[in-house]
């Protein structure tokens, strides 16, 4: 058993890093790009699904969760994380160095929007139904607006990845596996949560409240912690955005961007990992495809979005998963 | 010592007063009734004794512990459990499923999961393990796993025990458990009743209108009316009373139907 969780990680690594070689070598920096959008929307959409999918709590601000990832990972690197490189480049390899910051200014994105995540999460989870979802889509506004109003984050100007103290130090992160990789962590971990013994009381708490309070699940609790775990990754999520693109405006995340979010969770199917990755990746790439279609292009997409929706109503998979994670809905390895 | 003690428990809901100045007191080992006609506030001071509601006056207490207004969850863990009038199951998910959330329910954690140490492997299968015995013991075994919502009526009320049972409970409430089922589904019923509260050692309370079937089941009957306790005592004994037979049974020939 040990030996093949050691042997499906290696190979896990040594096509992450394969593929990282690999893409901008065969592939147009545009394909690039789009992939890397892919694994980022992947991220945020697989975590809004431990929200709504598995907890049954409508949310609709996991952007506003993003914004803060990627602002806080931001404003690290800018102001502390260059010269923190900029020293570190004088006595090891840069390479080396920026290997060992970057997961750092990943989970600092994360850490801060989960802790925004639960200031946002004990007041609003009160609230059900549509008023605890109106809720949500307000908290992501505020952050945006709030996020817009500070200067020092570059305000209206959007907030540029780069140190003017430390000119020659390169901020951005690209690297396609590096996305790729974050992804499969956020599946596995999410996954694990939910389709482990201790993950029916996510699914209790969906079902029935009142039910899951009777047999000593704690639903506020429950709430809270997926709330804190899908905040953290759109943190990440958000911090990985940030130091992709090198630079960022709040603009990318308002509410279009939390409801394209929920968009794909719900035509994947509330409930089902998969479909989420699925459609994450399927509507991602979508506008992209149909660019031939020039002006026509966004009705398209409305269409299809409305097709999936009255021919599946459940979603894509409903609450099935698809092979590697349907092994692990009856409680199997990995 | 008793094991549940109420004592001039009153609700109200706004102008509304569910249950007044209610008072009984619960043995260890007993098997009692509650019953009364519609509105009588059974089910309100199940639901205050589950901690759903919190009582307007009054004491409750449970193994000497004060436990009224506290969370549901916290009560279900000093070992109360329930189920419900109109059956509440977790509906999508398996009859296994059913039964592991109340298994897991107080104990769960989020980051052993992700991480998984050593013992949790078997700590899953020990779960599993004790949640299908449970299935079989109520003869669910045949549909571990089928969606809960996709079993016979008779069958979902007894995942609903099932579920209740994983809790481990020393008070069990059966909130009108026989509702809806004919005269063979009932009389199973009432020997898993008894045989539950011989092989697990529990107390129980039950609420129902079928005046038989509490009659010919269990050892102690309180019956309310409009909030009010109206009558306590053994079956016989309540049967008898004249403020019974007026105020719920209504004549002698609905008593002995």
């Amino acid at each position: 058993m040990r030996v093949r969780a050691w042997l499906i990680g290696g190979g896990a690594i040594a096509a992450l890093v394969a593929l990282d070689w690999l893409a901008p070598r065969a592939l147009n920096p545009y394909y690039v790009t789009i992939l890397s959008r892919i694994g980022i929307a992947v991220i945020a959409a697989v975590s809004l699904q431990l929200v709504n999918g598995f907890t049954g709590q409508f949310s609709i601000g996991h952007a506003g969760f993003m914004a803060i990832g990627a602002y806080a990972s931001a404003a690290l690197s800018v102001y502390a994380g260059a010269a923190l490189l900029d020293a570190a480049s004088q006595i090891a390899p840069l390479g080396f160095a920026r290997l060992l910051y970057f997961p750092l200014v990943l989970a600092f994105g994360g850490l801060v929007a989960a802790v925004s995540g639960i200031v946002v999460a004990v007041p609003a989870l009160r609230l059900r139904g549509d008023y605890l979802a109106i809720a949500t889509l307000g908290a992501g506004e505020i952050i945006r607006i709030a996020i817009l109003n500070i200067d020092a984050v570059g305000g209206a100007r959007g907030f540029s990845l780069a140190s003017p103290a430390h000119p020659a130090i390169d901020l951005r992160f690209e690297s396609l596996g590096g996305v790729f990789g974050v992804a499969l962590v956020t599946i596995a971990v999410i996954a694990r949560l939910v389709y482990a013994g201790g993950g029916l009381a996510f699914r209790a708490v969906r079902e029935d409240e009142t039910a899951a309070e009777s047999i000593g699940i704690a639903t506020t609790r429950v709430k809270v912690e997926a709330f804190l775990v899908a905040s953290f990754f759109a943190g990440v999520a958000g911090a990985l955005f940030a130091h992709s693109e090198g630079y960022i405006h709040t603009n990318s995340f308002g509410f279009v961007r939390s409801f394209e979010l929920v968009a794909f969770v719900v035509l994947g199917g509330l409930g089902s990992l998969s479909g989420a990755i699925i459609a994450a990746a399927t509507l991602t790439a979508l506008p992209e495809l149909l660019r031939g279609f020039g002006d026509w292009r966004m009705v398209l997409y409305s269409v299809l979005l409305i097709a999936t929706m009255v021919l599946r109503p459940q979603g894509l998979l409903g609450q099935r998963e698809l092979w590697p994670l349907a092994r692990m809905t009856r409680g199997g390895a990995k | 010592m008793n094991l549940l003690e109420i004592s001039a428990l009153t609700v109200r809901f706004g102008g509304l007063t569910a249950v007044s100045r209610v008072d009984f007191a619960i043995e260890p080992g007993s098997l009692v009734a509650l019953i009364g006609p519609n509105g009588a506030g059974k089910t309100t001071a199940f639901n205050v004794i589950t901690g759903v509601y919190a009582p307007s006056e009054g004491r409750v207490a449970f193994a000497g512990e004060q436990i009224g207004g506290r969370a549901p969850h916290a009560i279900s863990r000093l070992g109360v459990a329930r189920t419900f009038q109109n059956i509440r199951l977790f509906r999508s998910l398996s009859a296994l499923e059913n039964v592991r959330a109340s298994l897991q329910g107080a104990r769960r954690s989020g980051l052993r999961d992700v991480l998984r140490p050593a013992r949790w492997r078997a700590q899953q299968e020990d779960a599993e393990n004790e949640a299908r015995g449970l299935l079989d013991e109520l003869a669910l075994g045949a549909f571990a796993d089928a969606r809960a919502d996709a079993l016979p009526y008779g069958e979902q009320r007894r995942l609903e025990i099932a579920r209740a049972l994983a809790t481990r409970p020393k008070l069990l409430l059966l909130d009108e458990p026989a509702a809806g089922m004919n005269p063979a589904e009932k009389q199973d019923l009432r020997e898993l009743i008894r045989r539950l509260r011989v092989q697990r050692e529990l107390t129980i309370i039950l609420i129902d209108h079928d005046v038989s079937f509490v009659m010919n089941l269990c050892d102690r009957v309180v019956v309310l009316d409009h909030g009010e306790k109206i009558a306590d005592g053994p079956p016989e004994q309540v049967r008898r009373d004249p403020a019974v037979i007026e105020a719920y049974l209504g004549s002698d020939d609905e008593a002995s139907a």
